[in-house]
């Protein structure tokens, strides 16, 4: 799988270029890096839950940065991976909080299908679908799948998609620090895969442990997200966009 | 594009109308019916206060594992399968497929009601009863959750199997899951899906469905490594998106026709080679409609000449499990050569028309049948799946 084009929001900012180089010390004890809830218009927006804004506003910059057409993702030929460990969490809350009867969250909003489905109606993606539930680990798993579907005909692009809010639930993460590092940096990232071979491995990306600790170290704990991030870094180091801009400057 | 078949072993169930494979089987092909009035939580605030409630848990009296009930459910599937398969390979070379709808969310409400939780709110993450699974088996190779809301069972199935075709693993427990819940009791109460009347799947007079609970596995190896004994085959399998709503279905059912026809395309098998559907078969009255036209169209006129059937108006809708048992179910029923009838359904809506399995069981050698699933978010999946007689 050749990785084409690449979209990145975090609570550092958009796109790689806003990462820092030491997480722990910009965070200068900050717990959660929030994302402010993408002000997408429209209709269908308005039940949406800020994850599932934070999955269509992360695709968007993926498309502006690599110049890429909506068009390009329409219709079946796109197969659309989506993973995430706990971005349901916010929206489970706050249903779980409501009184019975009286919630003003809409139920389907709460289940972990809510973000890719949201991106799937705002691009029109009909293809092949999975969502996977997990950390990093479970990304690394997501890419080989997505490079799977590539290589047997079932798509001709996929979409890998993860999302990580922790803003309405940092408070429960603070009781399960055997699982997650400070600071808890939200996160949404999508990357465009099509066939062939870039620098890396077809097959899983070639992600390893080393490099998800040093996004770790570099961008704080994102979870399913950090396999992404890496390809993005990846990306954006080899991209025409990215010399284009680097010139420029 | 064909791909390689792969090997189903053995299955191991719990479910509401049976706590073990065979009398799973023995009660769906009696038309039993599993749903009674919900007693493990408060449901008395609700318009629906009736699902398929599994009343006695295997285990119970155990430390609780991380994941709560739902680590139970998978536990007493996967020590079912274990009392007819013993797990053979490496542990490195044992991976964990499950789907699920709710993971571990029972545990979220218990951390946010104050109640001490294993692991905390980590506990309640979805992908906890995977690993809880897992450490129940001694796997250490792939342990993936699979998160394709109610069809979430079937694409866990298509998953292990291409863990298998690519030597990621030699051995897959794949199924699915999902327990009861005050959480999913409120959501489906405040969408008004649940019917006060019993699930009638295909039914003139269907109204809604209930919930059920369960778990399912499977045991999955590649063709050319397993013996003969075995349940079968999985011949195909896709999963594809609607892009068109939150919640409903496509309105043409367009998500569900490309993954059936990919399945199709994947197994390279024909209309005609089909010999049972099983429905997905909600009772609701879109979900129904919109199958019965799908099946319709993509199998033509074979779609009126195979028998097809819903096991949910014995079960419930037991969401992330229900694929799962779905899928053996058919694989039963090639072996039994009988179809357990679809409980709930008398009179049958004229916009269903297909060969349904009213009243009782019926006698039918199947070979090849398929397996339709949908779910919340747009999520569709076929299987398809060949029998040993």
């Amino acid at each position: 799988m050749r990785v084409t084009a690449a979209g990145l929001l975090t609570g550092w900012g958009t796109g790689v270029l806003a990462l820092p180089a030491d997480a722990r010390r910009a965070g200068a004890g900050r717990r959660v890096m929030t994302i402010p809830r993408p002000s997408l218009t429209g209709d269908r927006f308005r039940r949406a839950t800020r994850e599932c804004l934070l999955g269509v506003a992360a695709v968007e910059a993926m498309l502006a940065e690599s110049g890429v057409g909506r068009e390009t993702l329409r219709g079946s030929g796109t197969a659309l991976v989506y993973v995430t460990a706990a971005a349901y969490a916010a929206s489970n809350r706050m249903f779980i909080d409501q009184a019975a009867g009286t919630g003003t969250l809409h139920f389907p909003y709460t289940a972990p299908s809510a973000v890719p489905a949201e991106v799937a109606i705002e691009f029109g993606l009909t293809g092949p679908y999975v969502i996977m539930l997990g950390d990093a680990r479970t990304t690394v798993h997501a890419l080989w799948q997505g490079a799977t579907m590539l290589r047997h005909g079932a798509c001709e692009r996929v979409l890998v998609l993860a999302v990580e809010t922790f803003a309405e639930s940092a408070d429960l993460f603070r009781g399960a620090r055997w699982l997650v590092r400070s600071p808890l940096v939200e996160t949404a990232v999508a990357v465009l895969g099509t066939p062939g071979h870039d620098h890396r491995d077809a097959g899983d990306m070639g992600i390893d442990e080393r490099e998800l600790a040093m996004v770790g170290r570099r961008v704080g704990e994102t979870l399913a997200c950090a396999p992404l991030i890496a390809l993005a870094l990846a990306h954006d180091g080899t991209s025409e966009t990215r010399r284009v801009r680097m010139a420029g400057t | 594009m064909g791909r390689e078949p792969v090997a189903i072993l053995a299955a191991g169930v719990i479910t509401p109308v049976g706590a073990d494979l065979e009398s799973f089987w023995t009660s769906l092909v009696a038309g039993a019916d599993g749903i009674s009035s919900i007693e493990r939580f408060p449901v008395g605030d609700l318009r629906v206060q009736r699902g398929g409630e599994i009343k006695t848990l295997p285990g119970a009296d155990s430390r609780s594992p991380r994941g709560g009930r739902a680590s139970r459910l998978l536990q007493a599937a996967a020590d079912d399968l274990r009392t007819r398969f013993r797990l053979h390979v490496p542990s490195g070379r044992l991976a964990v497929v499950v789907g699920t709808a709710l993971g571990g969310v029972e545990e979220g409400e218990r951390a946010l009601a104050g109640e001490r939780v294993r692991g905390g709110a980590g506990g309640a993450l979805y992908h906890m009863p995977a690993h809880a699974l897992a450490r129940h088996l001694g796997a250490h190779g792939p342990i993936l959750t699979v998160g394709t809301a109610c069809a979430a069972g079937a694409t866990a199935m298509g998953v292990g199997a291409d863990l298998l075709r690519d030597h990621r693993a030699d051995l897959v427990i794949a199924g699915g899951y999902d327990a009861l819940s005050r959480f999913v009791m409120r959501g489906f109460d405040a969408l008004r899906s649940l019917t006060r009347d019993r699930v009638r799947p295909f039914d003139r007079r269907r109204s809604g469905l209930l919930l059920g609970e369960g778990a399912a596995l499977v045991a999955m190896a590649r063709d050319a490594d397993a013996g003969p004994t075995r349940l079968g085959r999985l011949l195909g399998h896709s999963s594809a998106s609607d892009g068109s709503h939150i919640a409903a279905p496509d309105p043409e059912g367009r998500g569900l026709e490309f993954a059936l026809r990919q399945a199709m395309t994947e197994a390279q098998v024909s209309a005609d080679e089909i010999n049972l559907v099983s429905a997905h078969g909600t009772g609701t009255l879109l979900n129904d409609r919109i199958e019965t036209v799908v099946l319709r169209r993509v199998l033509g006129q074979r779609a009126l000449e195979v028998p097809v059937n819903s096991i949910k108006g014995s079960l419930g809708h037991t969401m992330g499990a229900a694929a799962t048992l779905e899928a053996i179910m058919c694989l039963m029923a090639a072996r039994h050569g009988m179809v357990p009838p679809t409980v709930g359904l008398e009179e049958v809506d004229p916009a269903c028309g297909l060969d349904h399995v009213p009243g009782g069981a019926r006698f039918h050698r199947s070979r090849v049948s398929v397996s339709t699933s949908l779910g919340f978010g747009g999520c569709n999946a076929a299987l398809v799946l060949e029998g040993c007689p």
